[in-house]
């Protein structure tokens, strides 16, 4: 008689409705007001995609205060390197106590992104950062130096300057 | 009302079924561009957002204008509308295949007998009871002649309903057949034992209704039932209206009852070998069959023009203003709260196993509407 009742009256399936209705709400409310999204997915290049923060993208030096990058040329990343893509060749400058990079040359056709670079630095200088677009065209665009445009290892990578500039805030600059 | 020539209702009756097959149409596609958004919602997705093609051209450009109103919280839900057209472009003109071993003429028949079953029933359906609008004066031969919100006034429209609606299995399982492949066949065969076992349960239930009214007539009918109720009758044509709409679940081949076209047993059941628009028939026949459940059920459960469902409309005098009168609006917005209702339920439940399809049939909805039957018609003993 139980079970004849619960065939009767599908309690489960109203609940199994709730939930659905409940998320369809959710996101049919929100979809495009909040700020930070309550719908898993994001409308990519249009809308900037989050990544989790330990991924491992581009490698790039970092710079200190004065804007001036923070190696000394110490050599631990390049001896690291399990696939020996970094070339560094140091250099001086006037009114800086230690060496600095003149080139800092990345294949990154060869990288494996095993973030060993960025672990043997003792002075926090270079880190693996969160550009995922990585695509190009050339082999020759996966050599990334200091100079030059799309080999810029402080610019955008071509395929990010493509989705920066459709997105509405580049169009403000 | 001044009496019509000949030449005048024909004209009436012709711009009327226009009218209608804009509706059909113009509701197809936005219930399949929904369906898209709603599944995509509840998922926690967005849907589509866009029409496939790149920044440049026709594509981009509608790309970029969408993206652009969407901007607007009421216009980003719509984001992606334009990919219906698409959809019908696809269908138009991807290339029609019938394999060697088809049986031609049948199988070139069969979508067009699923889809002119599900088109004909709107004959009978009526959106209003009484004239939409009134011709001014100035236009040529029906000037100051009345607008009807029904094609058809038939005093047996429900029977012509039902009879209709089920000659569409015949697309189905002549289209099975025709297609002379073992997945499609099984497809069509299921479809047949599931389709006639819940034609019961389905027909009876909306006795319920055609017992409390007295009558067979769409209109009649969808007024007594919304005016013309005892108190008792309203849980009654409550509990009618869910077995109804569940078998209606079943009637359009609609998850969770999508025995026909099991994609992971049967590839996709009985229209694996159809492509090309003789395969969009069939799809545009599954939508127009939704159509025509949601409008059965609003129309004889959910009150019909009138506001309040299940008959509470009898309480209401109908001198109030707003609510105590008939409109067309109140029967749309039934109509596209059971369309969405339709795919809430897809992105809900999970398919049923066959037996279990023919377990709720069989063993459950049949005794559960005779009871619901037997204590309409007490009710109707009792009513003056």
């Amino acid at each position: 008689m139980n079970k004849y009742l619960k065939t009767l009256i599908p309690v489960d399936i109203a609940k199994g409705l709730a939930l659905t209705g409940k998320h369809f709400m959710r996101v049919f409310t929100t979809a495009n007001r909040r700020k930070v999204p309550l719908h898993v997915v994001s409308e990519y290049p249009e809308v900037p995609a989050t990544v989790q923060p330990r991924f491992r993208g581009r490698l790039t030096m970092l710079k200190d205060e004065q804007g001036e990058v923070k190696c000394v040329c110490c050599l631990a990343c390049e001896k690291i390197c399990p696939t020996q893509v970094i070339t560094i060749e140091s250099g001086k400058k006037e009114g800086r106590k230690t060496r600095l990079p003149l080139r800092y040359d990345f294949e990154m056709e060869r990288c494996i992104f095993c973030e060993f670079c960025v672990e043997s630095c003792g002075f926090d200088a270079i880190i693996l950062n969160h550009q995922f677009e990585l695509a190009a065209y050339n082999r020759e665009d996966f050599s990334i130096g200091m100079l030059g445009r799309s080999q810029n290892m402080f610019e955008l990578t071509p395929v990010g300057q493509f989705s920066h500039a459709i997105r509405p805030e580049a169009k403000k600059d | 009302m001044q009496t019509m020539t000949l030449s005048q209702t024909c004209v009436i009756a012709i711009l009327q079924a226009i009218a209608v097959v804009i509706f059909i149409f113009v509701v197809v596609p936005l219930t399949t561009f929904a369906e898209r958004k709603v599944i995509g919602y509840v998922q926690d997705r967005l849907g589509t957002t866009r029409v496939a093609g790149g920044r440049t051209g026709l594509t981009g450009a509608l790309n970029r204008g969408m993206w652009s109103l969407g901007k607007v919280p009421v216009f980003s839900i719509l984001r992606g509308l334009p990919v219906f057209i698409g959809d019908i472009i696809k269908l138009l003109v991807k290339e029609d295949i019938i394999p060697d071993k088809a049986d031609r003429a049948i199988f070139m028949v069969a979508p067009a007998v699923s889809m002119i079953a599900s088109v004909v029933v709107f004959a009978a359906i009526s959106f209003y009871p009484g004239a939409l609008f009134t011709f001014p004066r100035f236009v040529p031969i029906v000037g100051g002649l009345p607008f009807a919100g029904f094609l058809t006034d038939m005093n047996v429209g429900l029977l012509f309903i039902l009879g209709v609606a089920s000659v569409g299995v015949y697309g189905i399982v002549l289209g099975a057949w025709a297609s002379n492949s073992k997945f499609p066949l099984l497809g069509g065969l299921r479809s047949a034992a599931q389709i006639v076992s819940y034609e019961v349960p389905l027909t009876l239930s909306l006795m319920v209704p055609v017992v409390l009214a007295g009558s067979l007539n769409f209109n009649e009918m969808t007024r007594r039932v919304a005016t013309g109720m005892p108190i008792w009758a309203v849980p009654l044509l409550f509990v009618g209206f869910f077995i109804y709409f569940t078998c209606g679940f079943a009637e359009t081949n609609r998850v969770p009852f999508d025995m026909p076209e099991a994609e992971n047993e049967l590839v996709a059941g009985f229209h694996t070998e159809y492509s090309g628009m003789r395969f969009g028939f069939f799809y545009l026949a599954e939508y127009i069959n939704m159509i025509v459940a949601s409008a059965l059920a609003s129309a004889f459960f959910l009150g019909g023009p009138f506001l309040l469902p299940f008959g509470l409309q009898s309480f209401v005098p109908a001198s109030t203003p707003i609510i105590g009168g008939p409109s067309i609006i109140w029967y749309l917005l039934k109509i596209f709260f059971l369309l969405f209702t339709f795919i809430w339920v897809r992105a809900t439940i999970p398919r049923y196993r066959y037996d279990q399809i023919m377990a709720i049939a069989w063993k459950y909805l049949i005794p559960f509407t005779l009871v619901d039957l037997v204590l309409a018609a007490a009710i109707r003993f009792t009513m003056p």
